[in-house]
């Protein structure tokens, strides 16, 4: 289906009106970013097919488009899913090397980038406080953040605690330990099984010889 | 009988009118002195921003790199002047033209206010008779002016005759809607609610009537295709936008 220009464009309007106020929130960001610069990456989309390009300018903003032709830095394609199971992934870097996608140009490039996004530390506080003063601003900020970091806790102790149901109460699964040892046996078994192989080869052949030898 | 004479017999449109090819570009330029003042602010209202997300793709699509040289014709408030000129920088050149006297005059006070006018040139011009030198241009835009123009292909010839070779022409305009549904609903707005809106921000019903029954006489993608084709253009190829209301034709001078 042929996509309609003014809403991929719409889409990257938005998406860099966005990255810019993160960058602005991020005082070291845009520094770095200036030193990215002319660092040109193409993203394909081969599923639905879409492409956009993000670059840098010299001031040190990510610009993005739906159209561009200078040769870019490095070029990324993939479908759709593979750049959400990309977004997604808990190693992104790793995600990127066994993924189905596929990398052309300076793949460096995209280390440089990553290291940037690492960094991003967004004072996300500062708006807060520029719209309602330092002291409602910064008492809704506390809330703000009580509530994320309990979020995030409230998720590790579930994940541990229906792992730890998994393993140990319900033993719907084996635990590391014993997967460790199972493998460890098998690789056992098999290097005996080999031996007793070997050993039976050799007794045929002594037997085939002493028959030769009788006859 | 010389070309002034047969201009004046012949007839061309306005609107759904059928005027004097001669005084086509006198009440196209009332239209324009009446509406100059608030034409961004209706062009928002009118198209609910998206004339914004429009020119951006068109701007994209003419590749225009640091220090080139740039010529908007029908620039009018100077929209594309001023991201054209970021664009090519201190060494390049954005000249931005319009016939009409109200409208530079407005896109020049923008530009001064934007601080943007060190690399910008204002010229009124007549898109048919482009006063610059054959060959001098990279890059020519004309944004919703092509069906204000009394001889599109005049006007495309002219503009084919000043851009360099290898030099990109964008066109952008309204155009014809895809889809049958979209086009009924696009009809309905445009000469209900458009005239309305008019009235009430620019109070000026009659100037917005003629913006709705133009873009009905300007001619589809395809036939505004084969006219930069004719005018010596190569590699044509349109953009629709939107459904078709607007769309991007481009051409290269080979």
């Amino acid at each position: 289906m042929q996509h309609d220009p003014a809403v991929i464009t719409g889409i990257c309007r938005a998406v860099e009106l966005a990255i810019e106020r993160a960058v602005r929130l991020s005082p070291g960001t845009a520094t770095q970013l200036q030193g990215l610069h002319p660092l040109d990456v193409a993203i394909h989309c081969t599923e639905p097919t879409i492409s956009i390009f993000a670059f840098i300018d010299a001031a040190g903003m990510v610009k993005l488009a739906s159209y561009r032709e200078t040769k870019p830095t490095v070029a990324i394609e993939a479908t759709w899913r593979d750049f959400g199971k990309l977004a997604t992934a808990a190693d992104p870097a790793a995600a990127l090397i066994n993924g189905d996608i596929k990398i052309s140009g300076d793949t460096a490039a995209l280390l440089q980038v990553q290291r940037v996004i690492s960094d991003l530390d967004v004072d996300w506080e500062a708006p807060l406080v520029d719209a309602l003063g330092p002291l409602l601003g910064h008492q809704i900020a506390n809330i703000v953040r009580a509530i994320v970091h309990g979020t995030k806790s409230t998720h590790r102790r579930v994940k541990r605690q229906l792992s730890e149901f998994i393993l140990e109460e319900g033993r719907l699964s084996p635990s590391a330990g014993e997967l460790d040892a199972f493998f460890s046996d098998i690789d056992d078994l098999v290097l005996r099984a080999d031996r007793v192989e070997s050993r039976l080869t050799r007794l045929k052949k002594r037997v085939s010889t002493l028959v030769e030898t009788v006859k | 009988m010389n070309t002034q004479d047969n201009q004046s017999d012949e007839t061309t449109d306005f609107g759904f009118e059928q005027v004097k090819k001669g005084e086509k570009a006198g009440r196209v330029r009332e239209v324009f002195d009446s509406v100059a003042d608030q034409y961004d602010v209706m062009n928002d209202l009118m198209s609910g921003g998206l004339h914004r997300l429009w020119k951006r793709f068109t701007i994209e699509l003419s590749a225009v790199r640091s220090g080139q040289t740039v010529l908007d014709i029908a620039g009018g408030t100077g929209d594309l002047a001023a991201k054209f000129s970021k664009l090519v920088g201190n060494d390049g050149n954005v000249i931005l033209a319009d016939i009409n006297a109200a409208m530079l005059s407005v896109g020049r006070d923008r530009l001064i206010d934007k601080g943007a006018l060190n690399n910008i040139s204002v010229v009124q011009a007549d898109a048919q008779f482009l006063p610059f030198e054959d060959n001098s241009i990279d890059c020519i835009t004309i944004a919703f002016g092509l069906r204000n123009v009394t001889d599109k292909d005049t006007a495309l010839r002219s503009m084919h005759r000043v851009l360099k070779p290898g030099g990109r022409l964008l066109v952008l305009e309204f155009s014809k809607p895809t889809s049958p549904l979209l086009s009924k609903i696009y009809d309905a707005y445009s000469f209900a609610a458009l005239p309305i809106m008019g009235k009430l921000i620019a109070d000026d019903a009659d100037s917005y009537r003629y913006l709705a029954e133009s873009i009905r006489k300007h001619p589809d993608q395809d036939t505004l295709l084969d006219m930069v084709e004719d005018a010596g253009f190569v590699d044509c190829r349109y953009h629709n936008m939107t459904g078709g209301i607007v769309a991007v034709h481009r051409g290269i001078k080979g």
